[in-house]
């Protein structure tokens, strides 16, 4: 028991100031970045205005000030009230969340199914037809634009073929298309990283044993490779997910899928400082949590990886 | 100490890492023939973004509204040909995606030269000096991972204002966890090696073992790395463009005209299909290269 | 109740004239579909950011909160004043306005309307306690008496001529007193009560507003039993899915999709011709802008007609100065601002104009066409010898430099004439302590200011005709475009949209085709 808490503690030390780092640089970079109160305001409201509701924001004090009443309230959960909504931040964040969550995890769980199967074959068939095909896919996958992507899954599945809706939320039809796109860069990682973590394996000597014993193929990839080709493929897992809400942003704006993506951007916009400092935080514990239990996931497939 | 996050996968973020060829004839032969002719394409590229004065047919900027969105075409209203059609504002769209070509690459090649030496320096340092160091960068490094990259862009972008250089400085610091972590790795291992330890003892200085011999020892995955990155700035450009951050008009680049040419899609498909095939094969060149580079100078996979 | 409907539209159809509010649809294949829907969808560009009518005044917003609630007055697609919840009304002295209230008007909770709620919602706009977003919208107005349930006299500072028409527009709109009183400001803005055609259901941001018809409308109960507004931000989206007939209304229709919508067989094109200009207003203390010469260099060079022509594809007019067709004392006889680029030339150098460099700040999409209508521009200007450069800023930097005064050349703006009058456009704007004062002309602010607080409307028509012409000599604002507000429709949807953008859905200028 000691030996776990010796290899988390400084583990979680490390992931607590990460978190830190991450809300003060967000912290700084809002409050350089402009003023909320004139997108708050007509055009025409008089310079008096503007200093009423900067003063009732708090935004009038200096900004250590503001900076060590942050920290404060955010320790205690509490996020500040946003400029925009003028409700607690979190509620807001939280009220998103569940868009972003159920499309998040379709489009993961659709990369996984998807492309690591793909990767399978790809690596057991190398250098075949299937496996060019697969992995060209893969690259156009990794290389086109996620705008793009979504515009064009619009116009060609949604308006031209009429198989699902173009674009907001609503039962699973709706979520097809954006989990595709968003899904699309992780789906064609995964499936190279799939294709060449089973062919490192496939090289190893124990495989070669048991293909000399005249094991069929499929059996030793099955047998042999999925425990250890799982392990990279878990770790990119961990690492896409950081990517997820990056392109959140876009698909959400593509698809008007009202999740957190869509609010973090359009809280950049209106300068709404506690929204995105929320999202922000969110994400990041989200992130680090995720791969915090990869890391705990790593003992269990691999034993040679031991808690140091 | 261990990262949080486990290093042992090169954080390349947008091409998966990609098996070491298995060494056999025909295999070798076509994976050659592809980078061949992957190589010879970025490198097409390359001189047309140098020659692109003489390459274009027409001025890029120059515009002809009452010739816009015209389709490919030997003869618009305009008089002039227009080989791959006029964009909304009647330019030239093969002009400007010669021209665009300067302007991606460079993008390109600058971000990955920006995150290359902070990210190397940064690895090298943590893994040679180890300890709090390490510690302090792989924090960082942790903390830059756990930031949705997009949201700080676009933070960065609205306190220093769109430019050149913002997108450079922007896309390079998005990219240099990877470099520090795949350096880091490497160093530490190379350091666990006697050869270090000799040096030290026969009173090398620190600047002598990581330029003399751990460099040029970690080079080979740098090179692999930044080929991953180079795709990958290129791409992100495009996607920055698209939130309305990206190289300022009328300047045209890749990304800018995939985007700009968005609404227009089912209307007058080429003004984005082209740039954004253009940007694809690029992406897919780079990275095609880079996989084989890793394959041929892989420290690591030398030894089997 | 019904005399709000048919006639008034026929009759808005026959004063249209010289004023052309309805813009004529493009062509299309024929064929008109019905339906037998009772639900109406509307897609538009963003989602609304606040239902209490009086803490917003962006377009996303005002579109549905004149829907929820009826102003004393009403603006019709005509152009013209109509009644609203006042009947009539009349100038009983030079300070006084005298209202007619309707009675029998009931809130979408049941409780009646009185002079009491209308007293009650003016006062609020201005109550510092109440810190609204339109504190500025009527503060015209000293005090307010309510002397019985159906009358409603209000005194002003100075005379008003334009009181009824700021009325109809953003600040007016009437909000029901006691519920407010009893559920507080928040809980108002999250469920709002008002008089109009439509009471709220439910909204889920950035997912969909949902409302429902009001039965016992005074207008009349509007043609559909539930209408729910979608906001998908994206124009491609926005046009496959009224293409595809998943929504039956888009707004902000690009004069570019325009063609797409109107040739494919199920959907068509309608606007009207926007209350207002799209103009490039000048920081004209920065030189050389702060040259009249420069100035009217700049406008010279500008070939409106190609904008209007090629990048709208005829979906607006070119202006022939400050003020808006369709407006008070808009001068039919002036002609279009002409495009002459050696005169400009002629101009500049005239002004010794040393080929300083010009910034034009756009945003994206803030205006329809802004950034393209930048970057043509800026290649005309080249073409004149004009030393150009576009520069691409976000929204949120664009209001901050608005309110600072920052802008470092020329600028987007689309000042919206709301109260169909040039005091309420160019007066409001580029008057002394504006949000667009960067320039003054003692003259020019004598006569702003005598038209503003005159009643004889001889004399005011002389003011603004001099106005205009001191204004094309120093072009404090670079008049570019009138534009049309374009929507897309189903063709079974007979609408016809507000200049003002507003998106008024009522009995008189909405129905479903029945078959």
């Amino acid at each position: 028991m000691r030996g776990v808490l010796g290899f988390l503690a400084p583990k979680l030390l490390r992931a607590l100031i990460a978190v830190w780092l991450v809300t003060t640089v967000v912290f700084i970079v809002m409050r350089l970045s402009g003023d909320p109160v004139p997108l708050l305001l007509p055009p025409d409201a008089p310079t008096s205005e503007i200093y009423r509701v900067r003063r009732e924001l708090g935004l009038d004090r200096p900004l250590p000030v503001q900076y060590a009443t942050f920290l404060g309230n955010a320790l205690r959960g509490d996020f500040g009230r946003s400029i925009h909504f003028r409700e607690p931040a979190w509620g807001v964040v939280v009220r998103y969340l569940p868009a972003t969550l159920e499309l998040g995890l379709t489009a993961f769980g659709l990369a996984l199914v998807v492309a690591v199967p793909i990767g399978m074959l790809s690596a057991i068939k190398r250098n075949s037809a299937v496996d060019q095909a697969a992995m060209g896919v893969a690259l156009v996958g990794q290389s086109a634009p996620t705008f793009f992507l979504g515009i064009f899954f619009i116009l060609t599945l949604s308006l031209w073929a009429g198989w699902f809706p173009t674009s907001g939320r609503g039962g699973w039809e709706h979520l097809v298309l954006p989990a595709l796109t968003l899904g699309a860069f992780s789906m064609a990682s995964i499936a190279r990283l799939t294709r060449s973590a089973v062919l490192d394996v496939l090289r190893q000597d124990f495989v070669r044993t048991a293909r000399a014993k005249g094991l069929p193929e499929a059996a030793v990839v099955m047998k042999h490779t999925l425990k250890n080709a799982a392990l990279p493929v878990v770790t990119i897992t961990g690492l896409q997910f950081g990517t997820l809400l990056g392109g959140a942003v876009v698909t959400e704006t593509v698809f008007a899928w009202p999740g957190i993506g869509r609010l973090a951007i359009q809280s950049i916009y209106n300068r709404d400082y506690p929204i995105v400092q929320c999202t922000v935080f969110l994400s990041a514990v989200l992130f680090i949590v995720l791969n915090f239990a990869i890391d705990l996931l790593y003992g269990v497939l691999d034993p040679r990886i031991r808690p140091r | 100490m261990a990262s949080s996050i486990p290093a042992s996968v090169p954080v390349d973020g947008v091409a998966g890492v990609e098996a070491p060829a298995v060494r056999g004839g025909a295999r070798a032969l076509r994976t050659r023939r592809l980078v061949v002719a992957g190589g010879l394409f970025v490198l097409a590229l390359g001189l047309m973004a140098i020659a692109a004065p003489w390459v274009a047919p027409q001025d890029p900027l120059r515009q002809s509204l009452r010739a816009r969105l015209a389709g490919p075409t030997l003869q618009a209203s305009d008089g002039k040909a227009h080989l791959l059609g006029t964009d909304h504002l009647g330019r030239d769209v093969l002009s400007r995606v010669v021209w665009g070509s300067r302007v991606s690459l460079t993008v390109g090649f600058a971000a990955v030269l920006v995150g290359g030496l902070l990210g190397s320096t940064l690895g090298i340092l943590a893994g040679y000096r180890g300890g709090f160091t390490d510690s302090v960068v792989m924090t960082i490094a942790d903390a830059q991972l756990a930031f949705p990259f997009i949201l700080l862009a676009i933070g960065i972008i609205a306190v220093l204002g769109p430019s050149f250089t913002t997108l450079i400085v922007v896309i390079g610091l998005s990219g240099w966890v990877g470099y520090a972590r795949v350096l880091r790795s490497q160093v530490l291992v190379l350091r666990s090696r006697e050869f270090v330890d000799a040096i030290h003892a026969l009173g090398g200085s620190v600047a002598r073992v990581v330029l003399g011999h751990i460099v040029p020892n970690v080079f080979s995955s740098l090179v692999v790395v930044a080929t991953l990155e180079l795709a990958r700035s290129i791409v992100l450009e495009a996607t920055l463009s698209f939130l309305g951050l990206g190289i300022q008009p009328p300047t045209p680049s890749w990304g800018v005209m995939v985007q700009e040419g968005r609404e227009y899609l089912h209307s007058a498909w080429w003004i984005s299909t082209f740039p954004g095939l253009v940007l694809m094969l690029t992406s897919l060149a780079v990275s095609r290269t880079g996989d084989w580079l890793r394959d041929l100078l892989d420290p690591t996979l030398r030894g089997e | 109740m019904s005399h709000l409907t048919r006639r008034d539209l026929l009759k808005s159809a026959a004063t249209l004239g010289a004023a052309a509010a309805l813009a004529p649809a493009l062509p299309g294949p024929a064929g008109a579909q019905t339906t037998q829907k009772r639900e109406l969808i509307v897609a538009q560009g963003g989602d609304l950011a606040r239902l209490d009518p009086h803490f917003s005044t962006s377009s996303n917003d005002i579109r549905w909160s004149f829907n929820l609630f009826d102003n004393l007055t009403s603006r019709h697609p005509d152009g013209k004043l109509h009644p609203g919840l006042a009947t009539e009304w009349k100038l009983t002295a030079p300070t006084t306005w005298t209202f007619k209230l309707r009675s029998g008007v009931k809130y979408h909770n049941g409780d009646p309307f009185t002079s009491a709620d209308a007293k009650f919602s003016i006062e609020r706009t201005y109550d510092p306690n109440v810190k609204t977003m339109v504190a500025t919208a009527l503060a015209t107005i000293d005090k307010i008496d309510a002397p019985d349930a159906t009358t409603l006299v209000v005194h002003t500072k100075k005379p008003d001529p334009l009181l009824p028409a700021r009325l109809a527009f953003y600040g007016g709109q009437i909000v029901p007193k006691k519920y407010v009183e009893s559920v507080g400001n928040d809980a108002f803005n999250a469920k709002p009560v008002g008089t109009g055609p439509v009471k709220f259901v439910s909204w889920t941001k950035d997912d969909k507003l949902v409302v429902e018809a009001h039965d016992g409308y005074w207008g009349g109960k509007p043609d559909f039993d539930r209408l729910v507004m979608r906001p998908i931000p994206e124009t491609a989206p926005r046009i496959a899915a009224l293409l595809k007939g998943e929504v039956d209304i888009i707004t902000q229709l690009p004069a570019d999709q325009g063609e797409r919508v109107a040739g494919t067989p199920t959907t068509r094109v309608a606007g009207a011709l926007y209350a207002g200009l799209y103009v490039m207003a000048v920081n004209s203390k920065r030189p050389p802008l702060d040259n009249p010469l420069v100035k009217q260099a700049l406008s010279f060079a500008i070939d409106r007609e190609a904008i209007v022509k090629e990048l709208w594809r005829g979906r607006g007019i070119v202006p022939n100065g400050p003020i808006a067709k369709g407006d008070n004392h808009y001068d039919a006889g002036l002609g279009p601002l002409p495009y002459n680029p050696s005169k400009a030339r002629d101009l500049l150098k005239a002004a010794g104009y040393k080929n300083e460099e010009i910034i034009i700040e756009t945003t994206v999409a803030y205006l329809s066409n802004d950034k393209q209508m930048s970057e043509a521009i800026q290649g005309m200007w080249k073409d004149a010898g004009i030393n150009a450069k576009v520069e691409v800023i976000e929204y949120s930097v664009r209001a901050q430099k608005n309110r600072e005064k920052s802008f470092k050349g020329v600028f987007w703006s689309d000042p919206t004439s709301t109260l169909g009058d040039p005091d309420g456009m160019m007066w409001r704007l580029l008057g002394p302590g504006g949000p667009q004062d960067y320039w003054r002309h003692p003259r020019w602010d004598e006569l702003g200011n005598a038209a503003r607080f005159s009643v004889d409307e001889k004399f005011r028509a002389q003011a603004y005709k001099e106005m205009t012409t001191i204004f094309l000599e120093h072009f404090p604002w670079l008049p570019v475009i009138q534009p049309y507000e374009d929507y897309g429709l189903q063709k079974y949807v007979e609408f016809q949209p507000n200049p003002n953008q507003q998106f008024e859905i009522r009995r008189f200028n909405f129905k479903f085709k029945r078959a």
